[in-house]
This record gives structure tokens, sequence and C-alpha cells, in this order.
């Protein structure tokens, strides 16, 4: 894929979300659904790889970007998943004006609300790759509780899962 | 200083949640830092801290204004406010308005690069790692493992974003509308941009409920 490109697809999917996985739907439409660049299960290692290390977890972009063309995409991903973040300095400027408004606000919270429901939609497909049995249901629902309901942090959860899915093949073997 | 004058305006909600200020008199702050000092902290704190933006930015926030009181408490208030609105990761952002307090345009690109070319490079690592292993049965089973509770990671995010909007029936109807919205277009066959700017303009035309009556 030609890096412009890549770039391009991977701006936009950054400029129409507002959290690090938000842009996750707009990511698998463009690389797995329409181009078919990439697969589900690479997009799914991506995700496991930005959410394993420190950082931010919109970081999973530039491995998606390393996945469709190496290292030069891996850095065409790094400057895209950058490029918004500087949209903050002419907020600076504009938000004094406008952000208390409630008609602003509001459009605000709708972008988020819209941006919940696109992920958990984009979750189905990527769902169905990653829970394959009983083991993987109950990895899931435990990540979900233990992350939305307590201070744990998620990489704990992450790791604490491969210790899981090692033992679990360990025993089977 | 653009972000102090936006805050005497008080145009923004601030949500904030940093340790109280026990001080009633206004925050001193220590003279300009260079850019290699201002760098320091946001490499060291952003590629160091696990768990995701809001803990790196409330970190980062002990460090800046606390510890090394560059900036003061309504500058780091403004400029997590407003990474909160600004399209892509909100630490970017975040680290992209607090370098810009501190160093101007410079200060703001060396803050983000700090923060995330090293992490970067290692989730490129680790992805490199992922497939070169993939032949393996126990490698694979571990990453099998993780990637379903990466799935519960992408519910909870959806959480994350959701819980905020529940409470009295007529914002939880709202939260609904818009979710089930963006939900049922995709399945249709939408694409995400027009589902995005359609929420956009819906929900400057359907202020929620509590700003209806601030606005009065």
């Amino acid at each position: 894929m030609n890096l412009l490109v890549l770039y391009l697809l991977l701006l936009k999917a950054t400029l129409t979300s507002v959290s690090g996985l938000g842009s996750l739907p707009m990511v698998r439409q463009d690389f797995v659904v329409t181009r078919h660049v990439i697969t589900d299960h690479q997009l799914n290692t991506a995700v496991v790889a930005g959410r394993t290390g420190p950082g931010p977890y919109g970081i999973y972009l530039v491995c998606v970007a390393y996945a469709v063309a190496g290292i030069p995409g891996a850095l065409v991903g790094f400057l895209a998943t950058i490029t918004p973040a500087f949209l903050v300095i002419p907020l600076m400027h504009w938000v004094g004006a406008h952000a208390n408004k409630p008609r602003v606000r509001g459009a605000v919270q709708a972008l988020m609300l819209a941006s919940a429901g696109l992920l958990l939609f984009a979750s189905v497909p990527l769902a169905r790759d990653a829970i394959v049995g009983p083991l993987t249901l109950v990895l899931a629902a435990i990540s979900f509780v233990v992350i939305s309901f307590t201070r744990a942090e998620s990489m704990w959860v992450m790791f604490a899962a491969a210790a899981v899915g090692l033992v679990a093949r360990l025993f089977v073997a | 200083m653009i972000l102090t004058r936006a805050a005497k305006q008080g145009c923004l909600r601030l949500e904030l949640k940093l340790p109280p200020d026990d001080s009633t008199s206004p925050q001193p702050v220590l003279a300009k830092p260079t850019l290699s000092q201002i760098t320091w902290p946001f490499f060291r704190i952003g590629n160091t801290t696990f768990g995701g933006g809001y803990i790196t930015m409330i970190v980062l926030g002990r460090e800046l204004v606390d510890r090394l009181k560059w900036i003061t408490r309504d500058d780091f208030a403004l400029a997590f406010a407003l990474a909160r609105v600004t399209p892509g990761t909100n630490i970017i952002a975040f680290c992209a308005a607090a370098g810009m307090i501190l160093r101007g345009f410079v200060g703001a690109v060396s803050a983000v690069v700090a923060v995330t070319l090293p992490s970067a490079a290692l989730a490129v690592v680790l992805m490199q790692s992922f497939e070169t292993w993939q032949n393996r049965p126990l490698v694979m089973a571990a990453l099998a493992a993780t990637v379903a509770a990466v799935t519960g990671a992408m519910w909870s995010t959806v959480w994350m974003l959701t819980r905020p909007h529940i409470g009295k029936w007529k914002q939880t109807l709202r939260a609904v509308v818009f979710m089930a919205g963006a939900c049922g277009a995709a399945w249709w066959g939408v694409t995400p941009v027009p589902i995005i700017v359609g929420a956009l303009v819906l929900g400057y035309l359907w202020p929620t409920p509590a700003f209806e009556k601030e606005a009065e």
C-alpha cells in the first residue's frame, strides 16, 4: 500500500475518534473489510501489542501500519498517531469562545457516545475471532470486569491471561 | 499565556482528580525549564506508566504541578480538559498542550515525541515477536488467551465511555439513542465517518438535559 494512502487512512481514523481504541472501528473498516490488507487476527495482535507495553493505547496504530507496510509503515503510523494531538493548540484559541456552550458540549458528548457504539459494534467480529471456547469466553468476561471495576492495570490482566493460556495448554497437552 | 487566559475566562468544565490543593495562596511557578529538562519527565513517566492515558495524565500532573512546579494547577486542568475533546489519543494531546505551555510549539513536539516514540518502538518489537513465534503452540496459546482478554478490555473501553452518561432517565435515554443509533447504522453498512458526523450534528441539536438547565 502507498505510504501516503496509509497515512491518510490512519489519520482519518485518529481524527474521527477521541480515545485510544476509538479509532478501531474505522481501522477495521478500512484495512480489514474494504482493502483486505490485514486480517482480524492481525488487528487483534496489534491491539495486544499496543496494550501490553507502556504508553498510550493508541500506539496500536503503529503496529497496524507495521503489519501493512513494515518499518516504513510503522514510521507513517507513528506520524498519523501523533498528528491530531497538535490540534489541541488551535483548540486552545477556539475553546475560549465556544467550549462552554451547551450545544457544543452536547455535540462532543454525542461524539463520545457514537464512538462507544461503533467500538461495541467493531468488537463483535474481533470477539468472534478471539473467543473460541469456554476458556477464552471466561477470560474475556473476567478481563472486562477487572478492568472496568477495579484499579488493576490492564497490563497485568494481559499477563495473567497469557499465564492462564500457557497453563491451560500445558495441562491439556 | 493562552491556556491561563482561557482558564480565567472559565470556559471549560474542568474534570480533574488531582490531590487536593491545601494552599490558599496562588501556586508559585518556578523559572521556565529548558527543552531537555522538560523532555525528561515526559519520557520517563510516559514510557514507564502502565494502565492507559488517564493514569499517565494524573501521574504527569503530580510531577509537573506538585513536584516540579513548572505549570499551575489551572494550566494543568485546562490541558487535561482540552485533551479529552481533541481528536486522537487523549494523553498525546495532553502532552502537546503541556509542552506548549512550557516551551511553545517546540516544547509540544518534544513532549509528544518523548511520550510516544519509545513505546511505539516497543509495541512494534512486541508485534514482530508475536508474528515470529506464531508457529509455537505455547506462545500461540498465551497469545490467544491475551487476545481474549483484549476483547474484554475493548468492552471495558465502551463502558468507560458510556458510564458518565448514564444517570437520570433523560440522560440515559440520550446515551442509549446515540449508542444504539451508531450500532444500528454500522449494522446497516453505514461507514464510521457519516455516523460520527451525524452524531455531532444531532448532539448539537439535542443538548443533554443538564446542559439545557445550565443554559437557562
